[in-house]
């Protein structure tokens, strides 16, 4: 731009030196990186810096430069984040179906956290997921390495070589079969040693250790730029004793909070926290809850809650921010009660109040209710917080 | 035979903040609770000592506990000052050099791991937990009264005094009976038949130790002294390196008397604060703890089916509730069987009458590195020996 150089509000005299110098517009400074520029009009480091900032940022309006040094904002379209979060892959489970109700697998640059009760299976899956990120691109992984911080002392190192043995089993066997020369390759130096050499461990004691832990992992990630998954095993273990105090616990985790979705999006990792249960007595019953309150439930993207039902491990899937639960297996039978309007022969509306099915499963999704005649029988498609199908009996729609 | 020595030590009485003993691989950084912190040891700039002094800050535990624009506000210091701050102390505190998994695997890294276990002195029930109990953590036994917990904490006590190279941890341990005295007798007959047991272990190994001498028992009624004893005797014992195991017997019993049907929230903080104790001495001093819980009936089915935690058949769920099983590291469910077997050795016959010993059973309920699996045993005269192969 040829905007001259006294419009801006530079220090007369440092403008006198510029002008002395030859530099009449905008654009002869932003030309000239700061070091060059203290150079030729005899100036130091820092007041050349001062006057790039000044120059910069006023002259840039509209446009974005992307200038040396100078932190500028980027603006992309819904497109491009689309594009890029598809671009950046997932850490895939080796378990198709925990993979597919991740939506692909735990994703990059995102929070999620696992909770259930003790013994259900979260340093379980914590392990399983650092070691498949450094599952080779070929097979579908990322490649990455992992950093493991461990504030309760479960991390055993012989339960980990084991998991890393069936991973590279598992790889071998896929290599084996198919004809894939890169697989191949690949799985050469897929081996246990050097999946656990690419495990970055850390040991908090309590949480004062943990929040130090986060203010450096900052510069770990950055020196160590392959890491693409970070395990916090378990973030509630710390905060809930010899913390009395609970609005200091609240300022803490949320602080904590930020500097993870921070650190998730710069460094392009994904973070995973494990959180434990705590019994929540309600009028009737008690229930299990996820601990650390309330407020906390608005830090992950993802909640995966994990219980026992009968023998085996039951996963519930539970985005953030809301209270719809969806069991892992579509309901055959739902009761509505809502406020029903039909809107032509095969659509009906529902102002959804409240949704059974199962007998002891209770949705309550506030939000649009749409019934639709399929070939094959009524189908729901319920628009709220979630988006979630099942089908329908005929005679729930008798209002 | 000498008896066995009730816990007489006249440890002086602490600071507040307990035992300072040093964590073993720990660095020697500075306290970050001791009021007169010296800042002069941080790499800092003398402004930036300077405001937070006059800021009133005192420990490096109150810097990390405020956030940037807070410390910004109370120091006046600018925001790449206090993202300095920040680093400096961070690094004080977490100044350890970066291990990874296979450093800790080859036993390479500085601070001790979870690569060690405490042996149980048979090696059937050694290979049901993979070698043994974890040295760092809280393991609970738990199970109906008579299933034989008591017998597997006295034969753990007798099992750490080994050399290292024979599972054992070369030192002594505490127990803490909250309930019954301690069996005296049982421990002498265990420690008359120790040999036979222990047939891995060279003759003169064995008569060398002095079992009696090393085991420190303290009787605890109720909750107040309980807390004394974890405050103030375990970690002078734990920091002299005179014992290496802690054996709680039993922490369910504590806990049934002193809070009622509506206290349930001191109750939980009361497990939470011991939960807590016993976890940090446990890791400071690598030492593992074993509490003994009992356990209740489920009171209806929707109560057996959020607390089952995946145990099998039975109706019984551990006391003390969500709270504790919170601090657990493992798990381990002890029961009788229907069956008696003749106590014969290796192998036993399955019996209908009455004449030889009843069959336990031992089962792993969650433990962070072992699949849930159970091993038969049976209690002889010279103690827990597991059964393979028994069918049940």
């Amino acid at each position: 731009m040829q905007r001259d150089l006294g419009s801006f509000p530079l220090p007369p005299a440092l403008r006198a030196k510029l002008i002395a110098c030859g530099f009449q517009s905008a654009e002869d400074v932003t030309s000239m990186r700061a070091t060059e520029l203290s150079k030729e009009v005899g100036i130091s480091n820092e007041e050349a810096l001062e006057v790039l900032q000044i120059v910069r940022r006023k002259s840039s309006g509209e446009e974005s430069q992307l200038s040396v040094g100078l932190p500028s904002f980027r603006k992309c379209t819904a497109l491009e984040l689309l594009e890029e979060e598809h671009a950046q892959g997932s850490i895939i489970t080796f378990s198709s179906a925990l993979d597919e109700i991740l939506g692909g697998g735990v994703s990059v640059a995102k929070i999620t956290e696992i909770c259930g009760a003790p013994g259900v299976g979260k340093t379980q899956l914590s392990i399983q997921l650092v070691v498949d990120a450094q599952i080779p691109e070929c097979f579908g992984g990322l490649g990455g390495e992992s950093v493991y911080i461990d504030t309760e002392g479960s991390f055993i190192v012989d339960r980990v070589a084991e998991v890393a043995q069936a991973a590279v089993r598992h790889c071998h066997l896929i290599a084996e079969s198919g004809r894939d020369e890169a697989q191949q390759e690949a799985v050469k130096e897929f081996s246990i040693s050097s999946i656990l050499s690419r495990i970055y461990y850390f040991r908090c004691h309590d949480y004062v250790e943990l929040l130090a832990q986060a203010h450096l992992l900052g510069d770990f990630l950055a020196e160590h730029r392959k890491v693409r998954i970070v395990v916090i095993d378990s973030i509630a273990f710390p905060f809930r004793h010899h913390l009395e105090d609970l609005s200091l616990r609240t300022r803490l985790l949320n602080g904590l909070a930020q500097q993870l979705i921070a650190m998730a999006n710069e460094h392009r990792v994904a973070v995973v926290l494990t959180n434990q249960m705590t019994t929540r007595f309600g009028e009737a019953q008690s229930s299990l809850m996820p601990a650390l309150g309330e407020s906390w439930g608005h830090t992950p993207t993802t909640r995966l809650i994990l219980r026992w039902e009968g023998k085996l491990s039951h996963l519930v899937f539970a985005t953030s921010n809301h209270q719809s639960r969806l069991q892992l297996h579509p309901p055959t039978h739902a009761s509505v009660r809502g406020q029903m309007t039909r809107m032509g022969d095969d659509v009906v509306h529902w102002t959804l109040i409240q949704m059974v099915w199962g007998g002891n499963q209770t949705w309550q999704a506030r939000g649009l209710l749409w019934i639709h005649y399929q070939a094959r029988g009524w189908i729901w498609i319920a628009v709220g917080p979630g988006l979630a199908v099942g089908s329908v009996n005929p005679v729930g729609l008798e209002n | 035979m000498t008896r066995a020595r009730a816990l007489a030590v006249n440890g002086r009485s602490q600071a507040a903040g307990g035992v300072r003993g040093l964590r073993p691989g720990a660095g020697t950084g500075p306290d970050r609770t001791d009021p007169a912190m010296d800042w002069g040891q941080l790499d800092l700039n003398p402004k930036v000592v300077a405001a937070v002094r006059k800021a009133n800050i005192h420990s490096m535990k109150e810097i990390l506990s405020l956030s940037g624009p807070d410390l910004q506000r109370l120091t006046k210091l600018s925001n790449r000052d206090v993202q300095y701050l920040h680093k400096t102390v961070a690094v004080a505190i977490k100044s350890d050099s970066v291990v990874t998994a296979l450093q800790i695997y080859n036993g390479q890294c500085p601070f001790p791991t979870q690569n060690q276990r405490l042996s149980m002195g048979c090696p059937v029930l050694d290979l049901l937990l993979g070698g043994g109990i974890p040295l760092m953590g809280i393991t609970e036994i738990v199970g109906e009264s008579s299933a034989g917990k008591t017998q597997i904490c006295m034969q753990l006590c007798l099992s750490v005094q080994f050399p290292c190279n024979y599972g054992g941890q070369e030192s002594g341990a505490v127990y803490i009976c909250t309930e019954d005295t301690f069996p005296n007798k049982r421990l002498q007959q265990l420690i008359a038949f120790q040999p036979m047991l222990r047939a891995d272990v060279p003759a003169d190994i064995v008569n060398n130790i002095k079992f009696a001498n090393n085991i420190f028992i303290e009787h605890v009624a109720d909750v107040e002294s309980f807390n004394h004893c974890l405050s103030k005797r375990l970690p002078i014992l734990l920091s002299r390196g005179l014992i290496r195991l802690v054996v709680v017997d039993s922490i369910a019993a504590l806990f049934r008397c002193e809070f009622g049907a509506t206290d349930s929230i001191a109750k939980a903080k009361c497990l939470q604060k011991f939960g807590a104790m016993l976890h940090h001495l446990s890791h400071r001093f690598s030492s593992p703890i074993i509490c003994v819980n009992q356990v209740a009936d489920a009171v209806s089915d929707s109560h057996w089916a959020q607390n089952q935690l995946g145990m099998s058949e039975r109706r019984v769920l551990p006391a003390l509730g969500l709270t504790w099983s919170n601090q657990l590291l493992m798990r381990l469910m002890v029961s009788r069987t229907h069956i008696c077997i003749e106590s014969k050795l290796p192998d036993g016959k399955v019996c209908s009458s009455n004449t030889g010993t009843v069959l336990r059973r031992m089962e792993i309920i969650f433990a962070p590195h072992l699949p849930q699996s159970f091993c038969n045993y049976i209690i002889s005269k010279e103690g827990v020996r597991g059964m393979k192969g028994t069918e049940v």
